[in-house]
């Protein structure tokens, strides 16, 4: 039995890599490639020139398609980003005080936040502020800074309350040796696994807010867009839905597998030859027919 | 014995990890009634065979070999037996699924009666007679000797014929390896077979009919435990059995020793729980205090303390006459690098990440200044000195052994420069050869430095040997003090006196012997 060469990707890895490929060349190259807009053809008609058809104004659906990625993408991986930059340090402050009062005024009103749900708090801001595409990636890192604030520090107490931190204090290492060069360190692997389940979370978020008109126009070349303004057409002409569906919904799988890949790498658990034979007992022996 | 009657076997068993064999062609027969032993250092394979018979093996190993396990039933206890119950349910719940199993035949009225039998039956075989008070409780709230018979219990509740017990008397004192010895002994004369892996001598030789002597995974000698005791036949084994010779640091000079720390009506809390109250305690220049006492009589409080560890205490912890902040993290570099701690789990107590030899010069970089360049020679002078050579220094914690480490912690420790040094049951997970090369490297430390006082914390009384003054901890309170010598040989406090009796486990083989064997 031959496992495969340890060079080689694991098969998950390969097709989460390959899942995640598509939309994100698309979403980050996709406006090089666009051209230059046609003229306008009927609503929701397919062929006459048109790859994927025309869209519910009567724009090709292709270029939609090639300049509707980036919008998506950029707010969720700005987002994401935002919200562990003021995650982390929360966290791990709150996770390496020993001044109860110091978490307590960094981590309640964060759980305050936690409280409201999130698209409704998105909601409810958008409808005073009316957000950009700026303004709706700082309101989703908002909504996300509790879960993730959270989960640092968790993972970072755990860390903390063992010898090795202990024993690094007993040598008198500086605050940021211990909180960044160690804890931090030791938190990466949880940190990973949970960035990227909030990935997926945030680009869902981004698209339902976008679906929604949070922080779009209502005609701008946007996946989400797209999927709701095309709806009405969807029978006679899907492709203007299914295409930037399907890209979200490959976006999101594909960030998961990847994510699940990178984290099980080095932890290979097969065993790999089996020769023990267990429960042969003296009643087997028994139980076979004499001559 | 017939050649049937073997409840378990193992013929010709190799495991193999990352092309290092960790388990050499090992056979192993386990018969009712009687206790087999595997004895060996730490690393030499003991654990991987004995878990073999649970069909459970190292993630990745290559195998080769033959287990038969008569009706597959193997109980195992291990060595930290808090791991295997499930902390959300109380211990009754955790007894009566097991035990609801086995009462399936019965009709539906009698079955719980049944169950609660069966129950207490488990616990009482377990040595937990009045087991029906603990029913209630949650596993946190049992001893680590009361969470092992539970353990013990739920394997005899599941019919057990074979008992896999892993080091279960490792880091225990006197008196809970004497009540060890005869919960295991109580399960082997109910004609169960036991299998000990362990590398405490004391409690093989009271148990153990057979012993089989691992060294790299392989069995250098095996046979029945007085022939191996008396006449062992392999260089290893000898070495393994030598009597411990005795140590003594050397007395210090009384003349111009002076109080180098003091701790003065000292209460230590655990949240709201008191948990230590020292009137008065003095450690002198150059001596080597002993503080003794069983698992919870608060001596790793006591030590924490000192350390500046465990700040949750009233009164004064004072160096040189100046009081000590109780947090470290409050306490000078000086009076950091004066007091220094090493901690029982030495390999807990490094960054897994980073080869060691660095972190060693941390300490000499950030507590006395020294330029990292020098810092580095300086501590692998201090490892080499200790034993590690630069081939072992340069590795990650994760490839050393844990008596290495525990070297690699001192020298951490001593590049510091302490005048005060507190060892906390450094030597408990260690068998028997590598406690007495650390015990020979502390009194050498003690001989060749004149300004280093230690503070031992242990539950062992050979290691306690080592020390010049020792003071006996119980409940929280210091019952006895006084010069090594005079504890050691004519204690006075009826704890320390129990403490001290250690014939008693010599005298259980008499009783276990099988009767069939008479």
């Amino acid at each position: 039995m031959r496992g495969r060469p340890k060079w080689l990707p694991s098969g998950r890895f390969a097709l989460g890599a390959a899942l995640v490929c598509v939309p994100l060349a698309l979403a980050l190259f996709g406006p090089l490639f666009a051209g230059e807009p046609g003229p306008r053809a009927t609503s929701f008609t397919l062929g006459g020139g048109h790859w994927l058809g025309t869209d519910f104004v009567g724009r090709d659906v292709w270029r939609q398609v090639l300049f509707g990625g980036r919008p998506v993408v950029v707010v969720a991986l700005t987002a994401t980003a935002l919200a562990y930059l003021v995650a982390l340090p929360v966290g791990l402050i709150s996770a390496l005080t020993r001044r109860t009062w110091l978490e307590e005024v960094l981590m309640r009103p964060l759980d305050v936040l936690l409280a409201v749900p999130s698209l409704l708090m998105i909601l409810l801001v958008a409808s005073v502020f009316s957000p950009g595409a700026a303004g709706l990636a700082l309101l989703v890192a908002l909504v996300n800074i509790p879960d993730a604030a959270r989960i640092v520090r968790a993972a970072a107490a755990d860390v903390a309350s063992r010898p090795a931190v202990e024993a690094l204090r007993m040598q008198g290492e500086s605050w940021w040796r211990l909180a960044v060069g160690h804890v931090g360190r030791s938190i990466l692997r949880p940190l990973a696994a949970d960035a990227g389940v909030r990935l997926t979370g945030v680009l869902y978020l981004v698209a339902t807010a976008a679906f929604l008109g949070i922080g779009v126009a209502p005609d701008a070349a946007d996946w989400a867009v797209m999927v709701d303004r095309n709806r009405t057409g969807l029978f006679v002409q899907p492709w203007a839905v299914v295409v930037p569906a399907l890209l979200i919904v490959t976006l999101t799988m594909g960030c998961n597998l990847l994510f699940d890949a990178l984290l099980s790498t080095g932890r290979d658990v097969a065993t790999e030859r089996y020769v023990v034979r267990r429960g042969v007992g003296v009643r087997d022996r028994v139980k076979e027919p004499r001559p | 014995m017939s050649e049937s009657a073997a409840v378990a076997e193992i013929e010709e068993l190799t495991v193999e990890v990352g092309g290092r064999r960790i388990v050499d062609g090992v056979s192993l027969r386990v018969l009712p009634g009687r206790v087999t032993a595997l004895v060996g250092a730490s690393g030499s394979g003991k654990t991987t065979t004995g878990r073999a018979l649970l069909g459970e093996f190292p993630s990745g190993a290559r195998v080769t070999g033959f287990v038969r396990v008569d009706e597959a039933l193997v109980g195992y206890v291990p060595q930290h037996p808090a791991a295997v119950l499930n902390p959300a349910r109380r211990v009754g719940a955790l007894l009566y699924d097991i035990a609801r199993g086995r009462v399936r035949e019965l009709p539906r009225r009698a079955r719980r009666a049944a169950v609660r039998e069966h129950v207490l039956n488990a616990l009482a075989m377990a040595q937990l007679p009045d087991g029906s008070r603990l029913l209630r409780r949650f596993p946190h709230q049992l001893s680590g000797g009361q969470q092992q018979r539970v353990v013990l219990a739920q394997a005899l509740l599941l019919g057990a014929r074979v008992v896999v017990a892993d080091e279960p008397t490792t880091g225990q004192d006197a008196l809970t390896k004497r009540r060890v010895v005869d919960e295991l002994a109580a399960v082997a004369a109910r004609g169960i077979g036991v299998v000990l892996l362990s590398h405490d001598l004391e409690t093989v030789r009271a148990l153990a009919h057979e012993v089989l002597v691992m060294r790299d995974g392989r069995v250098v000698e095996s046979g029945p435990t007085e022939r191996v005791w008396l006449a062992p036949s392999h260089p290893w084994t000898r070495e393994l059995l030598a009597e411990q010779p005795p140590l003594r640091g050397d007395t210090p000079a009384t003349s111009n020793s002076y109080t180098v720390l003091r701790v003065r009506d000292l209460r230590a809390r655990h949240r709201d729980v008191e948990v230590l109250h020292t009137p008065e305690l003095v450690l002198r220049s150059g001596e080597c205090l002993a503080v003794l006492g069983r698992s919870g009589s608060g001596k790793t409080t006591l030590a924490r303390c000192m350390a500046g560890l465990h700040r949750g205490y009233e009164g004064e912890v004072l160096l040189d006459g100046v009081t000590l902040p109780p947090s470290l993290r409050d306490r000078t570099r000086a009076q950091l690098a004066t007091v220094q701690y090493v901690f029982q789990d030495a390999r807990a107590s490094f960054d897994e990440r980073r080869p060691v030899l660095d972190q060693v010069a941390r300490t000499a970089v950030r507590l006395r200044g020294v330029p990292p360049r020098e810092a580095r020679g300086e501590a692998a002078e201090v490892l080499n000195s200790l034993g590690l050579a630069d081939e072992l220094a340069a590795r990650s914690p994760a490839r050393l052994s844990g008596g290495e480490l525990q070297r690699a912690a001192l020298a951490r420790a001593l590049l510091a420069r302490p005048r005060v040094l507190v060892c906390d049951e450094i030597t408990s997970g260690l068998d028997t050869v590598t406690r007495r090369g650390i015990l020979d490297l502390l009194a050498g430390l003690l001989r060749d430095r004149d300004d280093l006082s230690l503070v031992l914390i242990t539950h062992d009384l050979d290691t306690a040997r080592l020390a010049s003054r020792i003071a006996v901890l119980d409940a929280g309170e210091v019952v006895e003090q006084g010069s090594a010598e005079d504890i050691l040989t004519a204690p006075t406090h009826p704890f320390t006196v129990s403490l001290t009796e250690k014939r008693l486990v010599e005298k259980r083989r008499d009783q276990i012997q099988p009767s069939s064997h008479a």
